[in-house]
């Protein structure tokens, strides 16, 4: 018997998403990933002075808002043809490598956790650590008065779920502990940036915050909390949870996409956005031990199954898509990227694919397969290579300021040119993300945006294949139709950031061009 | 305690009011209900709720509110969030925060759970003791996203016969949220709101006047260029701020817990607290010619001359200031005489 189920709002995500499956034999048989709303931002851009585009694309999400905010300054940078002096890359790289500080962290415990663990074993925590026994109280707390929101209602705990009281109070512990460090994360971005999110101070040709000694000193010394915390919490509770309690799922590889695995590359550790601290490249059906070059030419978006009018696959410059509701084929907001005519995963995982540091590929020869709890563990190790890099940029920042030389703008190149073009292609934490602009007469006529979640989250491409969260979905073992965990354990795993997204597509002039990286 | 102290600042409360606030927060087992709606948004609200460092996020999620449907942090999916939300509903007397504009263009440009945004805030508002529209979105519609092709429109625009409170700003300032609801709960009261529905305490003035760079305006040291540490402190008003336009306390009250705030930053203030936002403030990086208020209040620099000391004047002058408006006037005054220009 086939069985479909609808889950919407999927929620712990951000933005709105609807997956539904059809279950048959206790295993999802064919999924469909919907994202349920639009906003239209690259319209608001046209006709605008260009260097607004920084600061309004930052408003796309606001978990990853530096993301796009750099992407975009990299766009402009490529068309004004800014040279953005070292202290500019590295305070961005400061701003961005906070960024992601609170953002993995966050992901892992108040977008995930819940998914994994049984929060009520917290009740029969029968040790001794005061630490712990004060959780249970604060947790015991709620219970006592029935008021135990936002932590339920939930799906049922089911057989993978980890109910080991010790594990379960101790993950709660750093469910709450990360809720300060994260907020800490996001102030260190604040404190180079004038706030966060959506901060203030990436603009094109570098950043508007030159700083002082003090405020490096502050963000150094809430660096090093939050690192600490990374390193001897984050980092070892995913490897806890991936090669114990958590090893079924992940030696089955539960929520594996076809193995195609894309990567822009990003945070550049010299000039020119050159030597990046995650290569760029492009893994084919599993095969990672040939990684290739990406061609950005090889970039399409189809709209066959999306709310748009019907065209051919374009290239993000070229799109001609107008938004259309009353399409009956269409199922989603999302338009469908590919490349050469795959769908991509784009992410932690497909970095470390593309990047094989040894931590990771231990992992995958101890026997977490690619899937759900590998892009867990994938962000973890990645979160560790980046924290290593910030103290160097910190530190490179730092002389420069001491020294007087730091120099954070190019001001030559401020005004804006009559007609130009730029592309910025960077990682995001959810992925590969680029921005392209075209400027004609000093203003910008098309804006164009394609991010991780869309590559993640597309529906079917005009040829009918799934995008990678479809994808990994089916086969996913789905024992009771009423308490899907699985499903959104695997969705989650990716993610999701719909605001992101969702985005149109205007009419474009009929220049077509080349985007190729180092 | 802390909180109180912040609440009873906020508004500028008498002290007696802390004991007040502290006995409505002693009741937590009754936390009040919260529905927080997610629309046209980009969680960026919900993300600075998080941000907050005292009161941390962890009180607030667990000690302050009861927090019983909201997207981005709740444990139940699906059917399950989609549940929560109509069981507190029938409950009643809960606080409802929108996030996000609702869309006019058409009611399928944001669905959830298979019914449109527009249902869901008209349905969940309905038995709500109090609305909040939280950041520039939900209050305006207008801001990021309301020039778009989907229309989005402001809470205040649907929901006519609730209080309503709105707080702008890109994102929402968590103080100001927490302010808000903790006044509420200890008084039953709305706070004292501006013709946008905003409180007076957070929006009645001018980021100009209290600009710690208003000395530098007032000398005509102008930044032109951001690597020069001698400029650093210099007024942005060349760089575009919109800060001789826009009521907020920013200036005072600092973001992440007093960490910073765009103009120390070096970064114009883009407005976000206004109407204009964003569109009418573009661009947002150069100086607009006018801030267009209409020609009985225009003003040029020689006029203004006259209000300012000879040498400011002149400071501007040598910077190709162009005309400016600095003259502070009644928030609701400009607000009308821009719409008019609009």
């Amino acid at each position: 018997m086939t069985q479909k189920i609808v889950i919407d709002p999927v929620t712990r995500i951000e933005g709105h998403l609807a997956i539904e499956v059809e279950v048959e034999n206790g295993k999802v048989k064919n999924a469909w990933s919907k994202g349920t709303m639009f906003r239209g931002l690259e319209a608001l851009l046209r006709g605008k002075d260009p260097r607004d585009a920084s600061y309004v694309t930052d408003r796309v999400c606001g978990v990853c808002s530096a993301s796009h905010q750099w992407a975009s300054a990299l766009a402009l940078d490529d068309a004004f043809g800014s040279d953005v002096p070292d202290g500019g890359r590295l305070i961005r790289n400061l701003i961005l490598g906070a960024q992601w500080l609170h953002d993995h962290p966050l992901h892992f415990y108040h977008l995930s956790a819940l998914d994994y663990i049984d929060i009520m074993a917290v009740a029969q925590y029968k040790g001794s650590d005061p630490g712990l026994n004060a959780v249970k109280g604060k947790i015991m707390k709620l219970v006592q008065v029935k008021d135990t929101a936002p932590l339920t209602p939930r799906y049922e705990p089911d057989e993978f779920s980890v109910t080991d009281p010790e594990i379960v109070t101790a993950a709660v512990a750093h469910y709450l502990k990360a809720l300060e460090i994260q907020a800490k994360a996001k102030r260190m971005g604040a404190l180079l940036g004038g706030k966060m999110p959506h901060n203030a101070a990436i603009v094109v040709g570098g950043v508007t915050a030159y700083p002082d000694m003090q405020i490096l000193s502050q963000y150094r010394s809430l660096l090093n909390e939050v690192v600490d915390f990374v390193e001897n919490v984050y980092v070892k509770d995913v490897l806890m949870f991936g090669t114990g309690p958590l090893l079924p799922l992940a030696a089955a590889g539960i929520g594996a996409s076809a193995g195609h695995y894309l990567s822009y590359g990003g945070f550049p550790n010299s000039a020119g956005n050159k030597d990046l601290l995650y290569p760029a490249g492009v893994i084919f059906d599993n095969k990672t031990d040939q990684v290739e070059r990406v061609n950005y030419d090889l970039i399409k978006e189809y709209v066959g199954y999306s709310w748009y009018d019907d065209g051919p696959g374009r290239h993000p410059l070229e799109g001609e898509t107008a938004v259309n509701r009353d399409k009956e084929k269409g199922y989603s907001f999302i338009k469908a990227p590919r490349y050469v005519g795959r769908a991509m995963e784009v992410g932690p995982l497909a970095r470390m694919m593309v990047a094989k540091p040894e931590a990771f590929m231990k992992l995958i020869n101890s026997g977490v397969k690619p899937g759900a709890v590998a892009r867990h563990a994938a962000r973890a190790v990645e979160t560790l290579v980046i924290t290593k890099q910030i103290y160097r940029w910190l530190d490179e920042v730092t002389e420069q300021v001491a020294s007087g030389k730091c120099r954070i703008h190019d001001t030559d190149t401020w005004e804006v040119p009559e007609n130009a073009t730029g592309a910025g292609l960077n990682e995001a934490p959810r992925g590969a993300l680029g921005h392209w602009i075209n400027i004609r007469n000093k203003k910008i006529e098309n804006y164009q945006l394609v991010v991780p979640s869309t590559w993640n989250l597309s529906p079917r491409d005009d040829k009918g294949v799934p995008g990678p969260v479809e994808q990994a979905l089916i086969g996913t073992p789905v024992p009771d139709v009423n308490n899907p965990l699985n499903v959104v354990r695997i969705v989650r795993s990716f993610d999701p950031c719909i605001s992101c997204a969702v985005h149109i597509i205007e009419p474009d002039s009929n220049r077509i061009l080349e985007f190729m990286v180092g | 305690m802390k909180l109180c102290g912040a609440v009873t600042a906020a508004f500028s409360l008498p002290a007696g009011f802390k004991r007040d606030i502290a006995y409505a927060t002693e009741q937590a087992i009754k936390k009040p209900p919260v529905i927080w709606l997610e629309g046209q948004d980009c969680a960026g609200c919900s993300e600075s709720l998080l941000s907050s460092l005292n009161p941390s996020a962890e009180e607030l999620i667990l000690e302050t509110l009861s927090i019983r449907y909201h997207e981005t942090i709740m444990a139940g999916t699906g059917m399950v969030a989609e549940h929560a939300r109509e069981e507190t509903i029938k409950e009643g007397g809960y606080i409802v925060v929108v996030e996000g504009s609702i869309p006019k263009a058409d009611d399928r440009f944001c669905e959830i759970g298979g019914k449109s945004f527009r249902e869901i805030v008209m349905e969940t508002a309905e038995n709500a003791a109090l609305v909040i529209g939280v950041g520039s979105c939900a209050s305006y519609g207008a801001g990021i996203v309301g020039t778009t092709p989907s229309e989005g429109g402001g809470v205040a625009e649907f929901v006519k016969n609730k209080p309503v409170v709105l707080l702008p700003t890109c994102p929402v300032k968590p103080s100001r949220l927490v302010s808000t609801i903790m006044y509420y709960l200890s008084t039953g009261k709305v706070p004292e709101l501006d013709r946008y529905k905003r409180p007076v305490a957070f929006y009645s003035e001018l980021l100009h006047d209290n600009c710690p760079r208003r000395g530098q305006f007032e000398k005509g040291n102008f930044l032109t260029d951001w690597n020069d540490p001698r400029q650093r402190e210099y007024c942005l008003l060349l760089k575009g701020c919109k800060g001789p336009r826009t009521y907020t306390d920013c200036a005072q009250v600092w973001w992440n817990d007093g960490a910073n705030f765009c103009i120390n930053a070096g970064a114009p203030c883009a407005g976000c607290t206004q109407p204009e936002f964003y569109a009418a403030f573009s661009p947002l990086y150069d100086k607009q010619e006018i801030f267009n208020i209409g020609p009985a209040r225009s003003i040029n620099l020689d006029s203004v001359g006259a209000a300012l000391t000879g040498a400011a004047a002149a400071g501007a002058l040598a910077h190709g200031l162009g005309r400016v408006i600095f003259e502070k006037k009644d928030s609701q005054d400009q607000d009308e005489d821009m719409r008019e220009a609009l």
